[in-house]
């Protein structure tokens, strides 16, 4: 089924690039309900952020390359939740690989010491208030933040991370449920952590970054 | 999980790192201005709930589009236009000036664009809140 006539002009829209806000209102239209999509077909029990951030990379690919898109051949958002499902699949297969071959290696707790090595390996270039400039910049939701103060504080017990999500998670999880979603929100803001720090040692090493 | 409400807040932070929109400025200048989305829109005369929308917008072209380019961004989230230039401006003018910035472009968009658009626009020189941010623009 080909593009809505609404969508068709999004599309023209944003090939066109001459429209500051063409993008901003496709969002606004599109956003919540490809996010309800692909939790739909995600199943509810998927990390609701995995989720949204798969949207949020189709869109802003999308943004990136509209050619990409055919609107003869293909609604629109038929397409973003096509391509925003693909994201998630790959990104929870990944984490399935890695929770499979963890605990030690992949451990969240190991990989940011590894991360604090690799940064003192730096002649310990980022000093405390810069880690936590990169950890302020990348973290605005709160639980998210909350758990990446647990790591950078070496918080090994389960429990206060289980604490943390109570509020977005459904009552009455069994016990070893709770320590898996923790273990797997631990391992999602470690990776999103390391990813930013990694980003910054990149500009330091090219000399992008007055340290 | 199941009251999880999507938001277009987490849109805008995943559009921080694309160098054609609004969102990387933008939370560059409010993080450097120490400005909550509350007091940006305060600056700009709209609502909160429009700060991740602007933010999803893009760049305005450079002159002869600038201006109308700032005028439907500010028709689309209600704000003042006159205020949005000066964010817009003061937002790239620190990008470029910032250790983050990865490339050279909004520097010298930025450098060229002030000159041609601030007698287009006809800013007043009275009442300006923002001087510092056009000291920053001409360094």
């Amino acid at each position: 089924m080909q593009a809505t006539p609404q969508e068709y002009q999004f599309h023209q829209r944003l090939t066109a690039r001459d429209d500051p806000i063409a993008f901003a209102e496709l969002a606004e239209w599109l956003y919540s309900g490809l996010v309800q999509d692909v939790r739909k077909r995600a199943g509810y029990q998927a990390d609701p952020i995995l989720v949204e951030e798969a949207v949020g990379q189709a869109l802003l690919d999308y943004y990136d390359q509209p050619g990409r898109y055919n609107p003869e051949r293909l609604r629109l958002s038929k397409y973003l939740v096509m391509s925003a499902y693909r994201d998630f699949l790959n990104a929870s297969a990944k984490e399935r690989r890695v929770q499979a071959h963890q605990v030690s290696l992949f451990d969240p707790a190991f990989q940011f010491d590894e991360l604090i090595e690799d940064l003192k390996s730096l002649d310990e270039q980022m000093a405390v208030d810069e880690l936590w400039e990169v950890i302020d910049e990348t973290f605005s939701d709160p639980v998210d933040r909350g758990i990446v103060e647990l790591i950078v504080n070496h918080e090994h017990n389960p429990e206060p991370y289980i604490q943390l999500l109570q509020p977005v998670q459904p009552v009455g999880l069994p016990g070893d449920e709770q320590v898996r979603l923790a273990r797997r929100a631990q391992y999602r803001v470690a990776r999103r952590l390391r990813r930013h720090l990694e980003q910054w040692l990149a500009r330091a090493h090219s000399g992008g970054d007055a340290l | 999980m199941n009251d999880f409400t999507p938001s277009l807040n987490r849109l805008a932070l995943l559009a921080r790192e694309r160098p054609h929109l609004l969102a990387g400025p933008l939370h560059l200048y409010q993080e450097q201005e120490g400005l909550a989305d509350e007091q940006l829109a305060a600056m700009l005369r709209c609502e909160p709930e429009a700060i991740p929308r602007l933010a999803l917008c893009e760049r305005p072209r450079p002159a002869p589009h600038f201006r109308e380019d700032v005028e439907r961004i500010a028709a689309y989230i209600h704000a003042d236009m006159l205020q949005l230039t000066r964010v817009i401006r003061a937002a790239e003018s620190r990008e470029a000036l910032s250790p983050r910035q990865k490339t050279a472009g909004p520097t010298l968009l930025a450098a060229r664009d002030y000159d041609e658009t601030e007698s287009e626009l006809e800013e007043p020189r009275a009442a300006d809140s923002t001087g510092s941010e056009r000291a920053d623009d001409t360094q």
